[in-house]
């Protein structure tokens, strides 16, 4: 280009001109494209502190307030006790599937034994099953042992597709990790289980990371099996936001203050493990 | 020559870093490798294979939780045949096949305008790519609920907005008509995905190098040339990758169906997977569910071996 411009036969002014338009034009389509983005979420932010008179109009300048927050805590949703709910399944959900996954992944990953390759794929194969086929036997199972509405039972489930996701992704961490690493770590002297700890999984740490990451998001943000196992004493978040409604059906801004509140820990969290959530949702989240 | 194949190496990260399959320690330890990959394999047994077995048996009874808490006779394949003659089931089908055409073309579309949009390093356009995992990680009852406030005739913001460029639409009610209702379920989906398929491409068309657009260019081809001979063909393979993944998810849709329709109106909106909650946990017809979800089994099936043999080809 510059070579271009400074040549006497081109005309010098009609080439800046129609790259300015290009630029311009460039960055128009970029908002457009943060419009798209962002749009929803800022409206449900503003909905979140407007008063239902402002909620229910299209005004983006009002008197922000805080009562909608308050009104959810507060009786006939208070939504703290589903807080925890929801929070004390995702950990159990991660505290489970994280140990149990990585161990999987690691041998899967490091040891040759015959069907190795077999039952990497059987696990793949896994997070293409529905939801429901699994929903079935366990509602009944459930049903008959008493375990409906019991975090229990949604802890058992959610581990039927956060398990194999795990593996799955942390067997791609295991493989990216030079095994010279671990060979020199015996020729020092240490037993498989002491490489493992000492060097193997510290060196793995950020996958494991992002493996919690993700069986956490999925947890949290689960619909499906909660509405059919909860009725109404282990009633997670995204289940519990349904009653947040009036007479004349939902209350958007108190719906849009408890939105908020299970959104913002899954947004921080994604923002943490950024550099690998893309690769995460190839790898498996079929769910 | 030679483009196309480090287009192919390049596509999607993860996958290939999954490849080196070098030799490994002999101090292997056959004991411990049960210890530790047993507890896995029994949770995937209880939680995974345990009811795919349960519910392929029970697909095979007659059994309706309303009547009676343990199964019934077996019935031979007579759930199976009742599906294909069920209108409410086969209207599912269509459904689900429509919503997955609608949504998987129009994800693509969104995703891959997003990236070309975004494909240029900008300041502006680097922030931009940041927001980009934002409507993913938004759990799918929230995009439901957004999707139908925003979309209310009469206060929604979505409404307005189009009823002010486009007169006709004033006051038209999104979710109260087939078509539109669909179409309503989709935008709340190809919202949630195309950023992060965007995201996708973004790494894809970064790998292009530009020495090649360049030459193009100076040969004198048009930006629609390059589009539809470089661009295009070198991102084929994370097109084709994503594509399935949208593909599988649609035939997954309940979460917006549930929150946004409720499969309706009328049954326009009744998923696949929509309508086998509602004979399980509705009518609490276990037998006759089990055989239906058992077809979607099949579908899935079907689907997830076009997925591996995309995997190992890249292997």
């Amino acid at each position: 280009m510059t070579t271009l411009d400074t040549l006497p036969t081109s005309t010098p002014k009609r080439v800046p001109l129609r790259r300015r338009l290009e630029d311009g034009a460039g960055t128009l389509a970029t908002l457009a494209v943060i419009f798209f983005v962002m749009f929803p979420l800022v409206w449900m932010v503003l909905t979140a502190f407007k008063t239902e008179v402002d909620a229910f109009s299209t005004k983006v300048f009002f008197q922000p307030t805080l009562d909608n927050f308050r009104a959810i805590f507060s009786e006939p949703t208070s939504l703290g006790s589903h807080i925890w709910i929801s929070a004390l399944v995702a950990c159990l959900t991660v505290a489970i599937t994280v140990p149990l996954g990585a161990a999987a992944a690691y041998v899967l990953a490091r040891h040759r034994f015959r069907g190795r390759e077999s039952l990497s794929l059987i696990i793949l194969i896994t997070q293409f099953i529905p939801a429901v086929v699994v929903a079935i036997p366990f509602f009944t199972l459930f049903r008959s042992a008493g375990l409906i509405d019991t975090p229990i039972a949604l802890v058992i489930i959610y581990l039927s597709f956060t398990l194999p996701y795990a593996i799955w992704m942390l067997r791609g961490f295991f493989d990216a990790l030079p095994v010279e690493v671990e060979e020199a770590s015996f020729i020092d002297g240490c037993n498989e289980l002491q490489t493992l700890r000492l060097v193997t999984f510290p060196l793995v740490m950020p996958g494991i990371l992002v493996s919690a990451v993700f069986a956490f998001i999925s947890a949290w943000n689960e619909y499906f099996f909660a509405l059919i196992l909860t009725r109404q004493n282990s009633l997670t978040l995204p289940i519990a936001i349904q009653s947040i409604s009036g007479p004349r059906g939902p209350e958007w801004q108190q719906l849009a203050a408890a939105g908020l509140i299970v959104m913002v820990p899954i947004m921080v969290m994604s923002l943490f493990i950024r550099k690998y959530f893309v690769e995460g949702i190839t790898v498996g989240a079929v769910k | 020559m030679e483009l196309p194949q480090t287009a192919a190496k390049s596509a999607p990260p993860a996958l290939t870093s999954r490849a080196g399959s070098r030799k490994t320690g002999q101090l292997r330890n056959g004991g411990l490798r049960w210890a530790l990959l047993g507890p896995a394999l029994v949770v995937i047994l209880v939680t995974v294979v345990y009811p795919l077995a349960s519910s392929l048996i029970t697909s095979f009874r007659d059994w309706r939780l309303i009547y009676s808490p343990t199964p019934g006779a077996f019935v031979g394949a007579a759930n199976y045949a009742r599906a294909l003659t069920d209108a409410g089931f086969l209207n599912s089908l269509r459904v689900s096949g429509e919503y997955m055409l609608m949504s998987v073309s129009l994800t693509l579309l969104f995703g891959l305008g997003i990236a070309l949009i975004l494909s240029k390093p900008t300041p502006l356009n680097i922030f931009t790519r940041a927001l980009l995992i934002f409507p993913f990680a938004v759990a799918p009852v929230l995009k439901g609920y957004s999707w139908r406030f925003m979309l209310n005739p009469d206060y929604g913001v979505y409404a307005k907005m189009i009823g002010t460029v486009i007169p006709p639409l004033k006051g038209y009610i999104w979710l109260g008509h087939e078509f539109s209702a669909l179409l309503s379920i989709v935008m709340s989906e190809v919202w949630g995905w195309a950023p992060l398929f965007a995201l996708m491409f973004i790494g894809a068309l970064g790998s292009i190098p530009s020495e090649t657009t360049e030459a193009a260019k100076v040969d004198g081809a048009t930006s629609t040339q390059i589009f539809f001979r470089i661009t295009l063909p070198l991102l084929a393979p994370v097109i084709y990758i994503v594509a399935l993944l949208k593909i599988i998810s649609a035939f997954k849709m309940f979460d917006q169906v549930a929150i946004m329709t409720g499969g309706g109106p009328g049954d326009s909106t009744q998923t696949l997977y929509f309508y086998v909650y509602q004979v399980a946990f509705r009518n609490l017809d276990m037998g006759y569910a089990s055989a239906v979800s058992y077809i979607l089994v099949a579908i899935m099936g079907l689907l997830a071996f076009l997925y591996v043999r995309v995997l190992l080809r890249d292997h």
